[in-house]
């Protein structure tokens, strides 16, 4: 059953892929690197069950943060022209 | 069987429905603004739906709590984050889609 | 199943990183590709490697990339026809596709001794590991294995990676330190 998901959300991973490498503007590549980014979370949660071995979540809760940070930061940069 | 287990498998499934639904919005519509809608709002609520299965078919210990955490969070961020691009696109001048008249059949 | 896919999603990356005109986008790309990457580690059994890789990788390389864009340019430097043509520039080509073959071959050729993965005879699980095993607790007084090994037997190690890791924090905030507009 996990197994199951955790193929389909890669298959959702690679389509998305599509988005991010053709994306005509950068904020397309964004949107789709802050999917990935999120998907990546469920994948990771859904590997750490099949395993058996669910002390993996521990580094689940700090992916999402992580993700946020960068996208956060790309942003700043993009409407502030610097990051300082 | 057991009935928790069949509950997961059904969240599950329909998690998987939608984070796969978003995958094929978000490369499939038109320009970038309608992209935002799959990316904002399919996508959590997939995510949370196949958590939630999880946490059903944990039970009632540290790990739900974990999963729980990590619901609340991406509830919060994946909207804050799908809206501060949209706000940057904007501020930038990405041009919404207009429907084209039909020149080249 | 999803190892293939994985690692094929890594390769797609990579090639197309590298083929990105846009900076930008190739640091986007290149964030996809370390959030993946965390993942194979993860699919290993190698969790504080991953979290290394996600934290690092995706985190910290990319901002400062950002950073680095943020005072250069953007786009990739285009050459015209005239420029590629020249004799020089040809030499340079040649040069650093051999020097990369090379590299990549001598790496290669590194791995080629080394055991299978997750042999129970390779020297690393024969040796070193039952020591730890058995002997960390009694010697460090520390129960978790992995801190006895970072903190205790390698300390000196691990005491300057922090230094290089300060320093390097240190020359960032010096580069990004706001400055008076004149």
């Amino acid at each position: 059953m996990f197994d199951i998901a955790a193929v389909a959300v890669t298959i959702a991973i690679m389509i998305t892929m599509y988005r991010a490498i053709k994306g005509p503007t950068i904020y397309d590549r964004v949107l789709a690197g802050n999917a990935i980014g999120t998907k990546t979370v469920i994948l990771l949660v859904l590997i750490g069950f099949v395993h058996d071995r669910p002390h993996f979540l521990d580094l689940a809760v700090v992916y999402p943060l992580i993700n946020f940070i960068a996208t956060i930061a790309f942003l700043k940069y993009r409407e502030m022209g610097r990051l300082d | 069987m057991d009935i928790r287990t069949i509950i997961a498998g059904v969240f599950l499934g329909i998690g998987c429905f939608f984070i796969i639904v978003t995958a094929i919005g978000i490369v499939r519509f038109p320009d970038f603004y309608s992209r935002l809608h799959p990316a904002g709002k399919a996508d959590t609520i997939g995510q949370a739906l196949v958590l939630i299965g999880l946490m059903v078919y944990e039970g009632f210990s540290l790990i739900s709590v974990k999963l729980l955490i990590i619901v609340i969070f991406i509830f919060i961020a994946s909207p804050t984050a799908t809206h501060a691009v949209a706000q940057a696109a904007f501020l930038k001048g990405v041009a919404p889609w207009k429907k084209k008249k039909r020149d080249k059949k | 199943m999803i190892d293939v896919m994985l690692l094929l999603i890594i390769v797609v990356c990579a090639i197309f990183a590298l083929f990105m005109k846009d900076l930008l986008s190739a640091t986007i790309i290149l964030g996809i590709y370390s959030f993946i990457m965390a993942t194979i580690f993860t699919r290993l059994n190698a969790v504080d490697v991953a979290f290394t890789e996600a934290s690092v990788g995706a985190g910290i390389t990319s901002v400062l990339m950002i950073a680095a864009l943020s005072r250069t340019k953007r786009y990739e430097y285009h050459y015209t026809k005239l420029q590629r043509r020249k004799p020089s520039a040809l030499f340079l080509k040649v040069i650093s596709l051999l020097l990369v073959i090379i590299t990549g071959a001598v790496l290669v050729y590194g791995t080629i001794d080394m055991p299978e993965f997750g042999d129970p005879e390779a020297p690393a699980n024969k040796h070193v590991s039952p020591r730890y095993i058995a002997e960390s607790e009694h010697e460090t007084s520390e129960k978790n294995i992995v801190t006895a090994v970072l903190a205790g037997y390698r300390g000196y190690d691990t005491l300057g990676e922090t230094t290089v890791i300060f320093t390097a924090g240190i020359c960032v905030i010096l580069l990004l330190r706001r400055r008076i507009n004149t």
